[in-house]
């Protein structure tokens, strides 16, 4: 692979949503940064700007209200992006699928390429989702 | 101008940017280790442009491509003067006129975050840039000459007559380091007030080439920084490394210092200390 492709690989800056999640998957995202688990050792960077962003870590369930700004978010990251729904709200719903105000999970809105159970799901999952996802996205670069 | 003077310039402009992105690689790794964290990999700053660069996304603003490319112009212009033996005062305000570029492009940017950076950076040069220029008159008065030849000729090491510089020159250090304080105009610290504040409406491309320009200037105020000791090549890395450490310890040592301390108490301060030093050189 070219020198342009492994750096997409080997650079992924990540962008975390909160859909409306009860901050527990969000608590274990940010561990993630922490000296514990450092995501650094992959070249992990938490921005906070779409347009600077790889990967896209959603949390929590999606409405009507937060769908348009998940999409708009989405629609904001450059291409090839990646999008990973972390945690059982994330992945489906959860408990709250049957709620009047609660879309489902957060394939209903925008696409999701990789998807991590749990509630809440724990850090070593969740890097194991950006690992997961990379090899996936090296996969899509080698057959283009 | 001799053939030496130009493969030196050539040597200048390529090997400046190189080593920058190896600085931010350092920085990378050293304020991990200092966090008690592994930290990226050495060449973390090279994958990162890499990846950048092989993004395409819409700017923000048709303006910001042309200033980001005047900004690497003139910030690998600044390496080439340096490189060349030419006049440091030139090439601190070729260096200068980088950082103006960066935060002109800011503004042409739709982002709140991005405008307000920008006034940030403006801030930025209004605090550091005084405080490099006495630090450079200090130095032209003890070596006899701005050109960076007589900068790295001199017997004695400049420290030993400016003493007081040491705090200016780690101030601009820092500053141009995009370290402390966490809400200048683009720092590396996630999560800060700004977003990436100078750098939010920048992307892809454009955002690719601002960070080697970004190198291309942590080099030159590293290499005026190791003047302070410049008896030889060895002492000079040494000089500049050992300015690189300290501003990634009091980076980590002190992460709540905000823009208005910068500008109300350590921008004068150090000001003072530097001006001190230069009436010194000329009251003896």
């Amino acid at each position: 692979m070219s020198f342009l492709k492994t750096s997409q690989i080997k650079s992924p800056w990540l962008m975390h949503f909160d859909c409306g999640s009860c901050n527990g998957c969000d608590i274990e995202t940010l561990a993630c940064l922490t000296p514990v688990y450092d995501v650094e050792r992959f070249g992990i960077i938490n921005v906070g700007n779409p347009r600077h962003a790889d990967v896209l870590v959603v949390t929590g369930t999606v409405n009507p209200r937060n769908a348009e700004i998940l999409k708009n978010i989405y629609s904001q990251m450059p291409d090839p992006k990646l999008v990973i729904a972390v945690g059982a709200c994330g992945c489906s719903g959860g408990v709250f699928r049957e709620a009047p105000n609660v879309l489902g999970g957060v394939d209903k809105v925008i696409p999701v390429d990789v998807y991590v159970p749990g509630c809440p799901a724990k850090p070593e999952a969740i890097m194991d989702a950006v690992v997961t996802g990379l090899g996936k996205l090296k996969g899509i670069l080698e057959a283009s | 101008m001799n053939l030496t003077t130009f493969y030196l310039a050539v040597a200048g402009l390529i090997l400046a940017p190189l080593l920058g992105g190896l600085v931010a690689g350092v920085d990378r790794v050293v304020t991990a280790r200092l966090q008690s964290r592994m930290g990226p990999p050495l060449l973390q700053p090279f994958y990162d442009v890499g990846k950048l660069w092989s993004k395409i996304i819409a700017p923000a603003s048709h303006w910001q491509g042309l200033f980001v490319r005047w900004a690497l112009v003139a910030s690998l212009a600044s390496d080439v003067l340096l490189a060349a033996g030419a006049d440091v005062l030139m090439c601190f305000f070729v260096q200068a006129a980088s950082a103006s570029f960066v935060a002109v492009g800011a503004f042409c940017g739709s982002s709140p975050y991005s405008k307000l950076g920008a006034q940030r950076e403006l801030f930025q040069l209004l605090a550091y840039e005084p405080v490099f220029l006495v630090a450079i008159l200090c130095m032209a008065k003890v070596s006899g000459g701005f050109d960076a030849y007589s900068f790295m000729a001199s017997q004695q090491p400049l420290l030993f007559k400016l003493p007081l510089l040491i705090p200016g020159l780690l101030f601009v250090v820092l500053v141009k380091l995009r370290k402390s304080p966490f809400d200048i105009s683009a720092s590396h610290h996630m999560h800060q007030e700004v977003v990436r504040g100078v750098y939010t409406d920048y992307a892809g491309r454009d955002f690719a080439l601002l960070e080697i320009a970004h190198w291309a200037d942590v080099v030159v105020v590293l290499w005026i920084c190791s003047f302070m000791w410049a008896t030889s090549a060895l002492s000079m890395v040494i000089t500049a490394g050992l300015f690189l450490f300290a501003a990634l310890v009091i980076d980590n040592i002190s992460a709540r210092l905000t823009w208005r301390h910068m500008l109300k108490v350590v921008a004068p301060a150090c000001l003072i200390l530097a001006t001190a030093n230069l009436l010194w050189l000329y009251m003896e």
